[in-house]
C-alpha cells in the first residue's frame, strides 16, 4: 500500500513541475563546482554537501506539498494518515538519494584527479546524511506541521542557516568539519545518520499527530 | 462545534446528515471519515473508506485515468470504469483533470469514494452532477453494501435513506412573499408561523415543516405573492 501511495506521489509531483526548480539549482551549483579543480575528494565532497541539504529541504517541501490539502484528506481517507505521511517521507528520502548519487558520481567523471573508491563510499555516505537530513527538516517544514507556505519558507531558511551557524555540531557541521580536516568521519557520519532518522521519523509522527487536527 | 452527537451507519444503511450552513455537517463527515480527530468521544470505522470532499479541487495536473488508476492501486482494487461510464463522464480521460469540467471532475471524484467498500462519506455528492448522473448515484448508494453517510443541501430523495438533522434551528420551512404590506399581522397569526418579518413590501416567513402547505395555500387566498420557499 505504501508503495502504491509512493509510486501515486510521484506521478503526481512529477506532473507539477515544482521538482525542476531545486533540482535546475542543484544541477548548476554541481556544474559550477565541479567546472575547475575541486580539490581534494573529502572536502570537495563536503562543499557538495553544503548544497545537498537545502536542495533535499526544498524537494521534500515539494513532495509533501504537491497535492493541495483538499485532495491531501481524499489520500488520507483512502490510506490513513500514517501511510501517506510515511510514504511522504520514504519518497523525499529517495529523491534525496536520487541527488546524493548525482553528487556522488558528479566530480569521479568530471575531476582530473584520482577517486578511489573507498573516498566514494565515503562522499556518498556524507551526502546520504545530509540529504536525509534535509528531508526531516523539510517535512517539519511542510504541510500539516506548518501550514502557510510564507512561513514554511521562512522556517525552512531559519533551519538551513541554523545547521551552519553552530560551527562543527551535528547533524551538518560535524560531517563537513570531518571531511575537510579527515578525521573521525566514521563517528561523525554515525551520529549524523541517527540525527537524520531522528529528524525524519519525529518529523512524521508530529505530521500524523497534527495532521487530524489541522484537517 | 459539535456536541452530543452519537450516530451509527450499519452496512447498506444510508445516512443523510441535514442541517443549515454552519450547523457541522462537514465536520461529522470530516470526523467520519478518519480526517478530524473529535476533541472528546470516539470513533469507529471500518477498512476500506471512501471520501468524497465537497469540492474537489479543479486545478489537478494528473490525468483521470491516473487519478483513479493510482487510488485504486493504494486500495488494491481495480478501477470502477463501469462507474465512470454509468455517470455519464465526458470529456478526455487522459488529459489534466485541470482541463475537465467541474460536473466531469465531480464524477471522477465520485468514482474515486464510491471505490471503498465499507464506508462512503460524501460530502453534498449531487452538487454539480445533472440529472441522469445524479440518478445513476442515487441507483448505486441505494444498492450498495456499504454504510453510506452523505450531507445533502438541496433536498434529494435517497430512498430508505434516514434523515439526521443537526443545529439548533427547527426544520422549518422559509416562505418569502412579496406584496405583503398591510397583511403582516395576518400572515404571522396564521397557525403554523414560527416568525414572519417584513422585508420592503414582503416578508420572510418562517413555518413548522408540518403546516408548510396551509400556510402557502392561506397566504396565497389573502392576495400576497409567494417569490420562494425553502427548507
Amino acid at each position: 500500500m505504501v508503495t502504491a501511495l509512493v509510486r501515486y506521489l510521484l506521478a503526481d509531483v512529477l506532473r507539477t513541475q515544482r521538482w525542476l526548480p531545486p533540482l535546475l539549482l542543484f544541477g548548476a551549483v554541481l556544474a559550477m563546482l565541479n567546472s575547475s579543480d575541486a580539490g581534494p575528494p573529502l572536502s570537495a565532497y563536503a562543499g557538495t554537501c553544503v548544497f545537498v541539504y537545502p536542495v533535499a529541504v526544498w524537494l521534500t517541501i515539494v513532495i509533501a506539498t504537491a497535492e493541495d490539502p483538499v485532495r491531501r484528506t481524499v489520500t488520507v481517507a483512502t490510506a490513513g494518515w500514517w501511510r501517506v505521511h510515511a510514504a511522504v517521507a520514504t519518497l523525499s528520502a529517495l529523491a534525496a538519494l536520487f541527488v546524493a548519487l548525482l553528487a556522488t558520481l558528479a566530480p569521479v567523471l568530471t575531476q582530473p584527479r584520482p577517486y578511489p573508491l573507498s573516498v566514494i563510499a565515503i562522499g556518498f555516505a556524507a551526502l546520504l546524511v545530509c540529504g536525509l537530513t534535509g528531508v526531516g527538516v523539510g517535512v517539519l517544514c511542510a504541510r500539516p506541521v506548518v501550514t502557510q507556505h510564507g512561513w514554511s519558507v521562512l522556517l525552512a531558511v531559519a533551519l538551513v542557516f541554523a545547521a551552519f551557524l553552530f560551527g562543527q555540531v551535528p547533524p551538518i557541521g560535524n560531517v563537513l568539519g570531518a571531511l575537510g580536516h579527515d578525521r573521525g568521519i566514521p563517528t561523525a557520519l554515525t551520529t549524523s545518520a541517527v540525527c537524520a532518522l531522528a529528524l525524519t521519523i519525529g518529523g512524521t509522527w508530529l505530521a500524523r499527530t497534527l495532521g487530524p487536527r489541522r484537517a | 462545534m459539535l456536541r452530543d452527537v452519537s450516530l451509527s451507519v450499519e452496512p447498506g444503511e444510508a445516512v443523510v446528515v441535514t442541517g443549515g450552513n454552519g450547523s457541522g455537517k462537514s465536520t461529522l463527515l470530516r470526523i467520519a471519515a478518519g480526517l478530524s480527530k473529535p476533541s472528546a468521544g470516539t470513533v469507529s470505522r471500518p477498512r476500506s473508506v471512501g471520501w468524497l470532499p465537497e469540492r474537489f479541487p479543479s486545478g489537478v495536473r494528473l490525468s483521470a485515468r491516473d487519478y483513479l488508476r493510482h487510488q485504486a492501486a493504494v486500495r488494491g482494487v481495480p478501477v470502477r470504469w463501469d462507474l465512470v461510464e454509468a455517470l455519464g463522464f465526458v470529456g478526455d480521460p487522459d488529459a489534466p483533470m485541470a482541463t475537465l469540467s467541474k460536473g466531469n471532475t465531480q464524477k471522477i471524484a465520485l468514482v474515486q469514494a464510491l471505490t471503498a467498500r465499507d464506508l462512503l462519506v460524501l460530502d453534498e455528492p449531487w452538487s454539480g452532477l445533472d440529472v441522469a448522473a445524479a440518478s445513476a448515484l442515487r441507483a448505486f448508494l441505494a444498492s450498495t453494501t456499504a454504510a453510506v453517510l452523505v450531507t445533502d443541501h438541496h433536498g434529494h430523495d435517497l430512498p430508505g435513506a434516514r434523515e439526521l438533522p443537526l443545529g439548533a434551528t427547527s426544520t422549518g420551512v422559509v416562505i418569502e412573499l412579496a406584496r405583503v404590506g398591510a397583511l403582516l399581522p395576518e400572515v404571522s397569526a396564521l397557525e403554523g408561523v414560527l416568525s414572519a418579518a417584513a422585508v420592503g413590501s414582503g416578508a420572510r416567513v418562517e413555518v413548522v415543516a408540518t403546516h408548510s402547505d396551509q400556510v402557502l395555500a392561506s397566504v396565497l387566498r389573502l392576495g400576497c405573492s409567494v417569490r420562494s420557499v425553502r427548507w
